[in-house]
Formats: C-alpha cells, sequence, structure tokens
C-alpha cells in the first residue's frame, strides 16, 4: 500500500513539476501543458484516492513478513466463471457507432441496449 | 480424488463447480486465463490479415512502377496495416493476452480485480477490429496509421469509421490498464511486495498506468477528429482557424508512451526467459524494475521528438532531443543488465531463449538508430524517409515481436499442456531472424539516400534493394507460416508439458498445466524473490497434493 501511494504521488508530483516547466521553457504552448496537466491531474487523483478511500486498507501482500495464518480465513469462495453481458454490451457500442458514421437510428437503438446491458451487467457483477 | 479427501469439509466443499460446455467454458468465460488466450487467439488472426497486408505493400514495391495495386488502394494498405499491427496485434497481445494470461498467477491471485471489465475489454477489440477493417468498404484512411489532417479530413468515409475503431480499442486498453493497476495493488499474494515481483509482473505494472493515462489522449484526439470529420466542428482544418499540429501534439503524447506500451511488456518477457535458460539470477532486479518505471515516466517527456519537421520553435526542439538521450539510459541499463545474467551463465538454447537473445539484438539496433533520430539535424534528413520504417521495425518486430514469440514458446505449454515442437521452432526463429534482417535493415540505407515512405512508386535507382527486401520478406513470412503450423499442430500432438517443463521458478509453473480456473486452492505465501537458482523455492503453502502431480492432459482439465 505505502508502495503504491508512493509511487503514485512522486509520479504526480513529477508530472506537475514536467508540465510547469514546459509551461515556460515552450512558450505558453498550450496543448502539451494541457496534456501533461492532465496526466499530473490523473496522476494525483489516483494517489488521493488510495490515501482517502484506503488509509485503513493492510494488506497481506505488503508485509514481506507475512505467514500463512494471518491470510487465513479466506476460501476460495463462489465467483461467478461465465457471464453473457460483456458479449452483448460489447456488440452494442458496436451499433452505437456503426450508428453515428451510417444510420442514426441503428446509434439510438444500439444506445438503449447499451444502457439495458450495462444495468444488468453491474447487476450480475454485483452479487457475487 | 486425494484432494477432496484431504480437504474434506474444507476448501474444496467452497469451490464453485467448474463451467460446463465449451462455449461457457472458454467463449462467455470471465477467467483471466481463457480471456488472455481468446486476446492472444484473436490477435494472431489480426495479425495474419497485418501479414497479408504487408506481403501486399512488398509486392507493389517490387518494380519501381508499382502495378500490383492502385496507387489510392495502397495508401490504405499501409494505413490499415499500422494500425492493425500497433492496435490490433503488438498492444492487445502484450497487455490483455501475455497480461492477462500469467501475472495474475505470477502475484498469487486467483483471479483479476475486475473480471466483467476484464471481460468486456476483450470483447471490445474484436468489435474495434471488425470495424477497422470495415472501413475498406467506405473507403479506408489513407494518412498512414497516424492520420496526421488535413490528409485525414480530406478522407473518405472510412476514416471516421477508422476513428470509432481506435477510439473502441483505446477503450479497450483504458479498462485493461484500470484493472491491471488494481488487480498488482490489491491481490498480491502474501509476502509478495513490490520488490518481490516477478519481473514480467513490474513490466506490466509499468505499462497499465500509460494505458490509463495516454490512451485519454488519443481518445480526445480521435473523437475530435470524427467530430470535425461528422459534424464540421474545426479542430484542424487550418482553413477554418484550427490547427494540424495540435493533432500532432495529443497524437504523438499517447503514440510515444505507446512504443512503452508495446516495449516494456516484451521487457518483462525476456526479463523471465532469460534467467530460466540462463539458470542464473537475473543481474540487478531492481535496476530492472526501476528503469521500467523511470522508461514510462520519461515516456511523456519526449512526444515532440516526432515533431522536429512541423515548424516547432528552435528553443523546444532541444529539450525534446536531450530528453531523448535521457531515456537511452535506463534503456541502456536493461540492456547491460541482461547481457550481465548471461555471462557465465548455463545457457540452454531454447526457442524461446533464441528469440530472447535475438531480441536484444535487434532491440538494440532499433534502439540505436532511436538515438541517431533524437539528433535534430539528422532527424531533418531522414524524416519521412524509409530510415523511419526501418527504425521503427526494429523496434516494434525486432523487439515487441522477438518478444511476443519468446513468449509464445515459453508459456504455450502453461496455456495447452502441450510443448510447441522445438526443431520446427528453430526453424522459425532462424528464418524470421535472418529474413527479417534482410528485409529491413536495407531500409536503413534506402532511408539515407532519399526513398520516401509511404508512396506507391519509386526511383528506378532504388529497384534492387526494393526487390531484395520483398523477396526477403516472403522469406520471413514463411517463417511465420512456421510458427502458425507449429501452433496448431501442437494443441493436439505435441509433448505432454507437465506443470513445470523449462525448471522455472515463478508461480505459475508451480501449478498444473493448464491452471485450475481459480489458480490456486490454497494462496501461497512468499518469503523472496523468484529468481534465485541455488535456493530452495521461495513460496509456502503451495498445493503440495498439485506441484507433484502428473503431467495434466491437455483440454482434460
Ligand atoms: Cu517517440
Amino acid at each position: 500500500m505505502r508502495a503504491f501511494v508512493w509511487l503514485f504521488m512522486i509520479a504526480a508530483l513529477f508530472g506537475v513539476a514536467i508540465a510547469v516547466a514546459y509551461w515556460f521553457i515552450a512558450h505558453r504552448e498550450a496543448t502539451g501543458t494541457a496534456l501533461l496537466g492532465i496526466m499530473a491531474a490523473a496522476l494525483a487523483f489516483t494517489a488521493g484516492y488510495a490515501i482517502v478511500a484506503e488509509r485503513d486498507a493492510r494488506l497481506e501482500g505488503d508485509n514481506p513478513k507475512e505467514s500463512i495464518s494471518d491470510a487465513a480465513g479466506e476460501d476460495l469462495g463462489i465467483f461467478t466463471t461465465h457471464s453473457s453481458w460483456p458479449v452483448l454490451t460489447a456488440l452494442c457500442v458496436l451499433a452505437v457507432l456503426v450508428g453515428a458514421v451510417w444510420a442514426p437510428l441503428i446509434g439510438i437503438a444500439g444506445l438503449v441496449c447499451l444502457l439495458l446491458c450495462l444495468w444488468r451487467l453491474g447487476a450480475e457483477s454485483a452479487r457475487v | 480424488m486425494a484432494v477432496a479427501a484431504v480437504h474434506a469439509g474444507g476448501i474444496a466443499d467452497h469451490i464453485h463447480p467448474e463451467p460446463q460446455g465449451f462455449v461457457r467454458r472458454y467463449v462467455f468465460s470471465l477467467d483471466h486465463k481463457i480471456i488472455g488466450i481468446q486476446y492472444i487467439i484473436t490477435a494472431f488472426v489480426f495479425f495474419m490479415l497485418a501479414g497479408l497486408l504487408a506481403e501486399a505493400i512488398r509486392t507493389q514495391l517490387l518494380n519501381p512502377g508499382g502495378g500490383f495495386v492502385a496507387n489510392g488502394t495502397y495508401n490504405e494498405i499501409y494505413s490499415i496495416h499500422g494500425s492493425t499491427m500497433v492496435w490490433l496485434v503488438t498492444i492487445p497481445l502484450l497487455t490483455g493476452g501475455f497480461g492477462n494470461l500469467v501475472f495474475p498467477i505470477m502475484i498469487g491471485a486467483r483471479d483479476v480485480a475486475f473480471p466483467w471489465l476484464n471481460m468486456l475489454s476483450f470483447w471490445i477489440f474484436p468489435v474495434s477490429g471488425l470495424m477497422l477493417f470495415s472501413s475498406f468498404l467506405l473507403g479506408a484512411p489513407t494518412a498512414g496509421w497516424m492520420e496526421y489532417p488535413p490528409v485525414s479530413l480530406q478522407g473518405a468515409a472510412g476514416t471516421s469509421m477508422w476513428c470509432a475503431a481506435i477510439f473502441l480499442v483505446g477503450v479497450s486498453s483504458t479498462m485493461t490498464g484500470i484493472n491491471f493497476v488494481v488487480t498488482i495493488l490489491k491481490m498480491r499474494a502474501p509476502g509478495m511486495t513490490f520488490t518481490r515481483m516477478p519481473l514480467f509482473v513490474w513490466g506490466q505494472f509499468a505499462t497499465a498506468p500509460l494505458l490509463m493515462i495516454a490512451t485519454t489522449a488519443l481518445a480526445a484526439a480521435l473523437a475530435a477528429l470524427f467530430i470535425e470529420r461528422q459534424f464540421g466542428v474545426p479542430f484542424f482544418d487550418p482553413a477554418k482557424g484550427g490547427s494540424p499540429v495540435m493533432w500532432q501534439h495529443m497524437f504523438w503524447f499517447y503514440s510515444h508512451p505507446a512504443v512503452y506500451i508495446m516495449i516494456l511488456p516484451a521487457f518483462g518477457i525476456i526479463s523471465e526467459v532469460l534467467p530460466t535458460f540462463a539458470r542464473k539470477p537475473i543481474f540487478g532486479y531492481k535496476l530492472i524494475a526501476f528503469s521500467s518505471m523511470s522508461i514510462a515516466l520519461l515516456g511523456f517527456m519526449v512526444w515532440a521528438h516526432h515533431m522536429f519537421t512541423s515548424g516547432l520553435a528552435p528553443f523546444l526542439q532541444l529539450p525534446f532531443m536531450i530528453l531523448t538521450y535521457v531515456i537511452g539510459v535506463p534503456t541502456g541499463i536493461k540492456i547491460f543488465s541482461w547481457t550481465a545474467t548471461l555471462f557465465r551463465g548455463k545457457i540452454h538454447y531454447t526457442t524461446a531463449m533464441l528469440f530472447a537473445i535475438g531480441f536484444i539484438a535487434l532491440f538494440t539496433i532499433g534502439g540505436i538508430t532511436g538515438i541517431f533520430l533524437a539528433a535534430i539535424p539528422f532527424d531533418l534528413h531522414v524524416h519521412g524517409t524509409y530510415f523511419i520504417v526501418a527504425h521503427l521495425h526494429y523496434v516494434l518486430v525486432g523487439g515487441s515481436l522477438m518478444g511476443i514469440f519468446a513468449g509464445m514458446y515459453y508459456w504455450f505449454p502453461k496455456m495447452s499442456g502441450r510443448l510447441l515442437n522445438e526443431t520446427l521452432g528453430k526453424l522459425h526463429f532462424w528464418l524470421f531472424f535472418i529474413g527479417f534482417n534482410l528485409t529491413f535493415l536495407p531500409m536503413h540505407w534506402l532511408g539515407m539516400e532519399g526513398m520516401p515512405r509511404e508512396v506507391a512508386t519509386y526511383d528506378p535507382q532504388f529497384t534492387f534493394w526494393n526487390r531484395f527486401e520483398s523477396f526477403a520478406s516472403y522469406l520471413m513470412t514463411f517463417a511465420i507460416l512456421i510458427f502458425f503450423f507449429n501452433a496448431i499442430w501442437s494443441i493436439r500432438n505435441g509433448k505432454r508439458a507437465g506443470a513445470n517443463p523449462w525448471g522455472a521458478r515463478t508461480l505459475e509453473w508451480q501449478i498444473p498445466s493448464p491452471p485450475n480456473y481459480y489458480n490456486f486452492k490454497h494462496v501461497p505465501t512468499v518469503y523472496g524473490l523468484p529468481y534465485d537458482f541455488s535456493t530452495p523455492l521461495p513460496y509456502k503453502g503451495l498445493d503440495e497434493e498439485l506441484t507433484d502431480s502428473p503431467p495434466v492432459p491437455a483440454g482434460a482439465h
């Protein structure tokens, strides 16, 4: 956990530093500054999320002296091994984009089906 | 059955029944290993199509006047060849394919963090490939895989299809990146600290943020191009106040990191294959791991070295030139570490090892021409010539693709339970290695002499070397056909592999081949690096009944 937070914090600071440096070196070239800024923001968001949402996490994987008994109690449990929603979702995405290029009606129908599929996919994955 | 007896009333009771039927097991699967295999098979299908396009290119170039296809069609062919090889072959194979196949097992996890997301990433990928190739029906894009405006604004309707298709691959990559980062961060087995992770996992860990962050820049650029083409909002058209250079900034802000998306996982494969077949701990584990991370970060700071001829101000060219030299340092550290790993090792020349050594040789050549190209005066001289084509193929074929083949020979037994035929494998390696060099080495001097890339015809003075390259490329294709034959034949008739045919030490080799769908009955505890061949395995609590089990017949798990 700590290693993860540090990696992303350092990367985010680095991103901020080069975005600022680029702004001045490039005499206010906007595209590159914006892209580097977005990069820094994305890294900072991940680091921030890790600090806030995961502050209580204690991962066995981070402890070099972890023994089997520390991770005990966990068993395989039940997990779903197959699903058809991702396949249907992908087909709906195809309809949306083909529709956008070709025929708007196909696109709209695809969008409706896409929302339906994502809803079912979410429901199925939440059940496990 | 002894398994059930040992754990009666225990863990075995909790195991969810295995999926029944071919379709549920292999098509609608949520299992990361099956998804990895789906990625690999799909990507190799696209690889065949892209290879056909490549041979169409080489056949056209047999004669200075062309004549094999119409000049306009030639433009479509190389555009789709490049797009396919980058987005539908190399990136999916190295991340979704090999990544899914082995890295969760390597860190002692039972699956990735988000199996549904994983499956969705896969299924979006063939759909986008379908869209990319269907752009031929509408008039495919003609501005190369980079699709610079204003040419891409003038392209036929298929160019919009191209935008949509590549956007979709981008969505798929981003989802894979998120999935892999979370899996590596949260699902490592007890004791699998960051500095004990196998180097292939480090390769995936360095790649995943690139997939997440860089791909968004590409998605934005593609969306803008799509909107401009379909709805006329002027982002890039200079006549309407747009900026074509903005496309180049956004495209290369993605596409230089994308080069590392295509090479860091291949570095990881090489870092697994070399110590296994040299029977020696990898030299400089931390150096290799951290140089991957620094390559990933530095990779975001060099994009404009592709734009030295775009009218970039001189004060901006210089830092990009220097930073490109700097990124050569961590890359050099890796090559040094691999060479030092080979030094005085007991080297077993298996096919996987040959491809790994071939990788080091060819990638070094590609890396060195990259250093040439970082020098602004040299870049201005060869920009848009065949020198660039030579450089990028040495990096992406001599590098990434050789790494992919090394991975195929190395992990095929883990996928299928059978070994690939070594004799055919060695034939594949040598014909491919020779054919590749004869095809792409002459491009260096053709480029220096000024032969432009992406043109359907050429000056008669270049005829000899172009014919030479075309014939050599047929040899390369023949070598790849041997590989396909070998793979298809070996699934049924290959030698039984057993759990660990190479005597390798990472976790995926300590469970049966192919692994059970839940990977580990007991998640093992890790207490050391996987690469020290002189010590006992650094794992405790592995399923003993599994490690000593007889070879599992292919397809009978
Ligand atoms: Cu670059």
